[in-house]
């Protein structure tokens, strides 16, 4: 059924997993680069991963994002996938509405919706910003993202599935369950990915919405540019991609994706 | 750290040597001058030469065993009953905007646990301070003077206790009593700075001392201007002998004129990246503040920086304790042990920003305090202009013409 | 045969083939399905929306605060300045570019994926996403370092003798460009690789065989069926392209100024937060016409294509 891929086509897709990382590659080296700020290479050091340990500061803020960034995934997760079902299936008086009300988080300039937040919640409720307060605001702008994704995919899943699935004998909720959401799965796994990345990259609206204690790394590092972001910002970025790559290599080798993937695969009977 | 360009003429290097005999710095001296006038402040200059070197300033208070306040230690005389700190503290700062060690000397010393933040800007700064209208949250922040009038308007920080800050004394006469902020009733003065440009001698060999340089056609995509409404238009203002602070229509026009001729002769905008690229010499020339240009030469001493003589900026920012601090003893701990002449030379020797405190002179690297470019001379000195706050619909015209310049 | 062929179903293009259930059901899943997020959205988005755009009728008063003495839309006036064009053109070009870039590298990556990618599909996405759990800011030094002058990229070219001078590469519209693409080629991506999964590729090679050729095949088949991917990569590239300040900030020069820059300079340098507001208004309301519009158009030529 898969035939063999065209050259080309392999060829660019590599191409394009180089050009995904090069940077990555190019701040991995410099965190061993023996200068503060020089972009070229002035000798091998450690000092930079040695500040690191020290530097409570950048490991703390890694531990907000951390924390925010799973409280996000999770809250824009749910309540994206169910929206994006729900527009993709049901025809609705209003759905138009919800739709466009779906793309301006998207459109909103971020400082706008920083400030807002800001407004909102410190003059509205006396909060002075919070891990709970950027969490909240992130999943705002976040499920826009999922709902739109996962609406992609639901659209063009076949409403008979379920309804087939309910004639024989299961509840609506079992339909959903066994037959819905494993075929949105990739969809909803899909939306929970880039749902972390917006939430662990984000940097003016959460500004608006730290507290005290409760910076961000984004917000960390970039309160750093202005004297001199020391490689040490290279250091914590390479730790993040060894400790995922180790988890992705022990999730392959014990067979994670296996299973994952043949969840995602279309099923070839459903043709 | 070498190769720094000290003028070559004889008074001058006359001056130097007896300045470095006693100990001063030429601001120093400059500032007793304009205090007490060229006779008194020679002769105060001489009866320090006479007592060689000066001495090491009196040592920063050590704590009792209850980690309350020394003040009795180090002398106002009438010791008031201090009460006991809080056991945290809020700060608000700029990142990297102070000694390495002083957080963590701080916490030592006081048994204190700082939450240090940082903030990205100044708006973002600002807008977190005047959220819920009394601090955001935080007890101490570092606002740029210029916001210190509004902040007292509007109740966002509370009066500050002379009491518990005997380390006020290491201030500089000139700082005592600043315009903004009289008395230094709500604020105390944390840094200040200039604004020139720096420049890589490489590239640009020779003495520059105009800011034309920054319009030289022939350096053409390798310069930067800051990206900063007011910096820039300052530049323009000094180069058509106007104030940098004018609300005049007519005159706002014309620098935006000028600054219209610049902008296809720039690299960029940055308020942030001048240091990393000049370093990496993505720019020959870049217009920045004292402090940057200190923090280059970290990477390339040979990095030259001139206050142009047709004049420039100078700024400082503050120590503030917000209205709704809730740990205000703690807050003016912090300040005090700010001013102490060994943290706040430290902070200095790090950053490359001078201090307004007399007391940490000695402690602070020659290279800083001796440089006219960091501590400038009198003529320079009275040239050097701060940016005032202006009026919001006088900030609105710069604000327009700035978004026609950069679109 | 199959659902996933009726062009009925691309979504937001095209309205029928949702079922029609009982009302009291219909009702029922509505609710359960979309009132949480419609919730959340109106409380935590709608209203402080709605708060600043009541801020955008005010203005400044002397004192530095917002006051709503003389509401009006005189900032939205002020904002309408022809000066700004040449920014807000520049954005488009930009967000354009980068959504065209994007959905043009992400389709055939996706597709390959989703296709040859076998056992391995789901490490494969993960590895699209990994770049970008990283630092953003850092992760645009890092293009610095190869698009400068004496970067990286002019280092290989020189040495390989393909130009004989560094090309300036870093501060132009091009390091633009290619720093947004990069940074949004994830949000196409996935989208994409979520519709076109979904395809059979029976079809696919039944197609080829109807139509003799593979373009055949892809224009009147894959392209249609995969259109509600493209159509939500379009939309999580572009819209906040177009807001994108920072990259072309860094990545860009003195030449690169965006419109969202503009709005920016307002709020930090202007502390004007009720003109900020109307110029943010402003532009949302732009992009929202443009954005119905432009999706209404592909709705009536994707149905008008026939398949």
């Amino acid at each position: 059924m898969s035939g063999r891929p065209s050259r080309w086509l392999t060829a660019f897709t590599a191409l394009t997993y180089v050009f995904l990382f090069a940077p990555i590659v190019i701040l991995i080296v410099f965190s061993f680069n023996d200068s503060r700020r020089s972009f070229t290479w002035q000798g091998f050091t450690l000092e930079w991963y040695q500040r690191l340990l020290r530097d409570t500061e950048m490991i703390g803020s890694l531990k907000v994002t951390l924390e925010v960034a799973a409280i996000a995934v999770v809250g824009a997760t749910i309540l994206g996938s169910l929206l994006g079902l729900g527009l993709a299936r049901l025809r609705f008086r209003g759905s138009g509405a919800v739709q466009t009300l779906l793309l301006l988080p998207i459109m909103t300039p971020e400082i706008i919706m920083g400030i807002s937040l800001l407004v909102f919640f410190s003059q509205l409720f006396g909060l002075n910003g919070s891990i709970g307060q950027i969490a909240l605001a992130h999943i705002t702008f976040c499920i826009s993202y999922v709902a739109i994704t996962v609406r992609a995919r639901a659209a063009s899943l076949d409403p008979r599935l379920e309804e087939a699935a309910r004639d024989l004998g299961a509840s609506a909720v079992g339909a959903f369950r066994h037959v819905t959401l494993p075929l949105l799965a990739p969809a909803i796994a899909a939306g929970a990915m880039l749902a972390f990345a917006l939430s662990f990259d984000d940097l003016v609206v959460t500004s608006f919405n730290t507290g005290v204690g409760s910076t961000t790394l984004p917000v960390q590092i970039y309160s750093a540019i202005r004297f001199g972001v020391t490689p040490s910002v290279n250091a914590i970025s390479t730790i993040i991609v060894a400790v995922v790559s180790i988890a992705l290599l022990i999730a392959w080798r014990l067979g994670a994706f296996r299973t994952a993937a043949r969840a995602v695969i279309a099923d070839p009977e459903v043709a | 750290m070498s190769e720094r360009n000290l003028p070559g003429l004889s008074f001058n290097e006359a001056l130097d040597q007896k300045l470095a005999q006693a100990n001063w710095s030429r601001r120093e001296f400059l500032g007793r001058v304009a205090a007490f006038g060229a006779a008194a402040a020679l002769t105060q200059l001489l009866i320090a030469c006479g007592q060689a070197g000066g001495s090491p300033s009196a040592a920063a208070p050590t704590p009792t065993p209850q980690g309350t306040t020394t003040a009795e230690a180090t002398a106002p005389p009438a010791p008031t009953p201090v009460p006991t700190p809080e056991d945290k503290l809020f700060v608000y700062n700029w990142d990297a905007y102070i000694g390495e060690d002083t957080v963590a000397k701080f916490q030592d010393k006081y048994n204190i646990e700082v939450t240090y933040d940082n903030f990205p800007d100044e708006a973002t700064q600002i807008g977190k301070l005047q959220s819920d209208g009394k601090g955001g949250g935080y007890d101490v922040s570092y606002p740029a003077s210029t916001w210190v009038p509004s902040f007292i308007q509007d109740g966002l920080v509370q009066k500050i206790d002379h009491s518990l800050i005997p380390n006020l004394k290491n201030l500089n006469a000139l700082w005592q009593n600043p315009d903004y902020d009289p008395g230094n009733a709500y604020s105390v003065p944390n840094f200040w700075w200039t604004t020139g440009y720096a420049w890589d001698p490489r590239d640009i060999p020779g003495d520059l001392t105009s800011w034309a340089e920054l319009w030289d056609p022939s350096r053409k995509n390798k310069m930067s201007m800051l990206d900063d409404l007011r910096e820039c238009f300052a530049a323009g203002a000094f180069r058509l002998n106007l104030s940098p602070n004018t609300t005049d229509l007519g005159e706002l026009d014309q620098i935006l004129a000028l600054l219209e001729q610049q902008k296809p002769l720039l690299r960029f905008y940055t308020a942030t990246d001048q240091i990393t690229d000049m370093v990496n010499q993505v720019v020959e020339m870049a217009h920045c503040w004292s402090g940057d240009w200190v923090q280059m030469t970290y990477d390339k001493p040979r990095f030259k920086y001139v206050i142009p003589s047709e004049g420039s900026i100078k700024g400082n920012d503050v120590m503030i304790i917000t209205a709704g601090a809730e740990h205000p003893i703690a807050a003016h701990l912090w300040i005090d042990f700010n001013l102490d002449p060994e943290i706040s030379a430290a902070s200095t020797n790090y950053i490359g920003y001078m201090g307004p405190n007399d007391a940490a002179l000695p402690l602070i690297d020659d290279y800083i305090k001796t440089d006219p470019r960091l501590n400038p001379p009198q003529e320079v000195l009275n040239e050097l202009i701060e940016l005032k706050y202006l009026a919001p619909a006088d900030l609105a015209q710069y604000t327009d013409r700035w978004n026609k310049l950069q679109a | 045969m199959t659902s996933a062929a009726t062009p009925a179903d691309i979504d937001t293009i095209s309205a029928p083939a949702r079922e029609s259930l009982p009302r009291r059901s219909a009702a029922a899943a509505t609710s359960v399905l979309v009132l949480p997020g419609v919730l959340w959205l109106a409380v935590f988005f709608l209203v402080p929306i709605g708060i600043m755009a009541v801020i955008s009728l005010g203005a400044v008063d002397p004192s530095g605060h917002i006051t709503l003495a003389n509401p009006g839309l005189g900032n939205y006036a002020h904002a309408l300045d022809p000066d700004f064009i040449p920014a807000l053109l520049r954005s488009i070009y930009y967000a354009l570019a980068t959504t065209i870039l994007s959905i043009g590298i992400g389709y055939p990556v996706a597709y390959w994926i989703s296709r040859y990618g076998g056992r391995h599909k789901v490490l494969l996405l993960i590895l699209v996403m990994l770049p970008f759990w990283t630092s953003y800011l850092i992760r645009t030094y890092a293009w610095m370092v190869i698009l400068r002058d004496n970067g990286v990229l002019n280092g290989f070219l020189l040495d390989t003798g393909l130009i004989n001078e560094p090309i300036p590469i870093l501060n132009t519209d091009v390091s633009v460009i290619l720093g947004m693409t990069y940074g949004f080629l994830p949000y196409a991506i996935l989208p994409l690789f979520v519709s076109i999964d979904r395809l059979d590729f029976s079809m696919v090679q039944a197609a080829r065989d109807l139509y003799a050729s593979g373009r055949g095949a892809f224009r009147h088949v894959t392209l249609p069926l995969t259109m509600p991917g493209i159509v939500a990569a379009g939309l999580l590239t572009f819209i906040p392209a177009l807001g994108d300040f920072v990259t072309p900030s860094v990545l860009g020069g003195a030449q690169t100024t965006t419109i969202a820059k503009l709005v920016q300079n307002i709020f930090a340098a202007g502390r004007d937060w009720p003109y900020g507001s109307a110029f943010g208004f402003l532009l949302m309301g732009v992009t929202l016409i443009g954005t119905l519009l432009a999706l209404r158009s592909l709705r009536r030529e994707v149905i008008g294509a026939g398949v």
